[in-house]
């Protein structure tokens, strides 16, 4: 999200903003019959520089202030404005994408272009280049503000929240041996962390550690529970399984040790790497096991330290 | 350079991810264990590997790498393809071996995505 | 003709164990940690370049007459394996490298695979 840079998030919202989310509808809008001389008037009372001409409610030109100075300089001081109107007029959709109105601005250097509903034709509003630019940073303020609040809900995530004692658990089943649904739990809490905000590094060594975790619950038992909890700081990846325990601890950590058989090692498994990558990716890690009965692995990543990085 | 150099480089054909190959690349990881490619591999570089299983596309989501090569022709099948279609992750096969693929890789001053500490 | 004395000064490899010709030529590289791969593609007088340590591989080399091993990223080998490394005769090199880099630098002194 940050790479992108503020060109590309303005090209992004001009097409994704609509006219009529920044058009102006409260127009001004003149009578072909209407001197000129009130047209001055009319033009600085509501400090605008051009509007819609409407004949029984429709628009049947525009006039402008250019229009009216260069009528003077003709020496014309008794014309209406259907005089000295445009008469075909350059409208635009509100429905339309706001890269539309821009492109009709380059295109023809007017200063502006009547907004119609497309279905019903009536006037729904007006648009000057100053309303792309006004909505699109307006725009832009609301997207950065909702950013913020959602970088902030994330990052204080359980310093905001009252009570005694706290803790959000994202529980997921691991199947045993089956190796094609392997690394699915892994994912889902990927994406569940990342949704929540959390920092990348964070999300990442997370997802590795429960992806190894993962792993050998699928190459070594029948089956258990990984779970993410979210204590006040701590993130904590846990598995529990009713496996045939670990005989030697000590020496499953060892990096290159593996009891995997030749086929888990062709399946890129079983490398002895599986363990120390747990050990390696969270700050603390704690093993118990029962032979016969099952292993629990428990695991915290600390997250305020990467707060303070940051 | 981009994936789309690294397609040219190794002759090699997409599989999914089409649209992606403008990412930038640096680093390549060369490996068929996945718990390696999980302990050593710095993010954003690109995996070669011959290993064609699911498990090779949950690897590079999540060491947060860019994109997978397979070398020696392997495709895999069409669910892995699938699973690396909604997780933005493209897949380029090529029919040169692994060696093959790193010397011309290297040669072209790609470098390794070796990191020691997590 | 390469030669095994030729590429491990070059590359700082570090021989694990010591019974094996290092006038042995080598023909090729391969790089691969699937042994299934290594036994169907890999040719013979060819230098294999793995993160496996497992005694198997030695099975393989030997099977497929390979001019010798190389193991990657500081990797230390099982005890059975360099007992049979050197029961064997087969070249067991060591490098804190990663696999990517030394290929690639077997690639540059002008060796090739298949």
């Amino acid at each position: 999200m940050e790479k992108n840079n503020s060109i590309s998030k303005l090209q992004e919202l001009a097409y994704e903003l609509k006219i009529r989310d920044i058009m102006t509808t409260r127009v001004t809008t003149v009578l072909p019959t209407q001197n000129i001389k009130d047209l001055r008037k009319i033009m600085h009372d509501s400090s605008i520089s051009g509007t819609p001409v409407m004949e029984n409610g429709k628009l049947i030109g525009i006039i402008s202030i250019e229009d009216f100075i260069r009528s003077l300089v003709r020496g014309e001081n008794n014309k209406t404005v259907q005089d000295i109107m445009t008469h075909h007029v350059e409208t635009l959709c509100a429905d339309e994408p706001v890269i539309h109105a821009v492109a009709k601005f380059e295109k023809f250097g007017y200063g502006r272009f009547p907004i119609v509903e497309r279905k019903t034709g009536e006037l729904a509003g007006i648009i000057t280049k100053s309303d792309i630019i006004k909505g699109m940073l307006r725009k832009l303020e609301i997207d950065y503000r909702e950013e913020e609040i959602h970088r902030y809900r994330a990052s204080h995530l359980f310093e905001d929240v009252v009570a005694d004692h706290i803790n959000l658990t994202l529980e997921y089943n691991v199947q045993g041996q089956n190796f094609h649904h392997a690394g699915e739990a892994s994912s889902r809490l990927k994406k569940t962390l990342q949704r929540m905000g959390l920092p990348l590094e964070i999300v990442r060594r997370a997802a590795i550690a429960s992806y190894e975790i993962e792993m050998n619950i699928v190459i070594y038992t029948n089956g258990g529970k990984l779970t993410a909890s979210l204590l006040p700081g701590i993130l904590s990846i846990t598995a529990v399984d009713k496996g045939p325990g670990i005989p030697d601890i000590q020496q499953a950590m060892q990096p290159g040790f593996s009891t995997a058989t030749t086929t888990i090692r062709e399946m890129g498994f079983g490398a002895g790497m599986g363990l120390p990558n747990v050990k390696k990716y969270t700050d603390d890690m704690q093993i118990t096991s029962t032979l016969g009965k099952g292993t629990e692995i428990i695991t915290k990543i600390y997250l305020k330290d990467q707060n303070a990085q940051t | 350079m981009t994936i789309e150099d690294i397609k040219k480089i190794l002759k090699a054909e997409t599989l999914t991810g089409e649209k992606l190959l403008d990412r930038e690349v640096k680093r390549v990881c060369a490996s068929d264990l996945m718990s390696d490619v999980l302990s050593f591999t710095l993010e954003d570089a690109l995996l070669l590997t011959g290993l064609t299983n699911i498990q090779t596309i949950y690897t590079v989501e999540m060491a947060d790498l860019l994109a997978v090569c397979f070398v020696r022709g392997k495709k895999p099948d069409e669910r892995t393809i699938q699973l690396a279609r909604t997780k933005n992750i493209p897949i380029l096969t090529t029919n040169l071996s692994m060696f093959e693929s790193c010397g011309l890789l290297f040669a072209e001053g790609f470098i390794d995505s070796f990191k020691k500490e997590p | 003709m390469l030669k095994l004395k030729d590429i491990i000064p070059e590359l700082e490899l570090k021989p694990a164990s010591q019974n094996f010709d290092s006038n042995h030529e080598v023909t090729g590289g391969y790089a691969s940690d699937l042994l299934s791969d290594v036994i169907a593609n890999a040719e013979k007088n060819y230098l294999w370049i793995t993160l496996q340590t497992h005694e198997n591989i030695i099975a393989v080399a030997v099977l497929k007459e390979l001019a010798g091993i190389i193991l990657i990223n500081d990797r230390e080998p099982d005890p059975n394996t360099l007992s049979k490394a050197e029961k064997e005769g087969i070249a067991l090199l060591l490098t804190p490298l990663p696999a990517f880099e030394v290929v690639g630098r077997l690639y540059q002194m002008g060796l090739r695979g298949l």
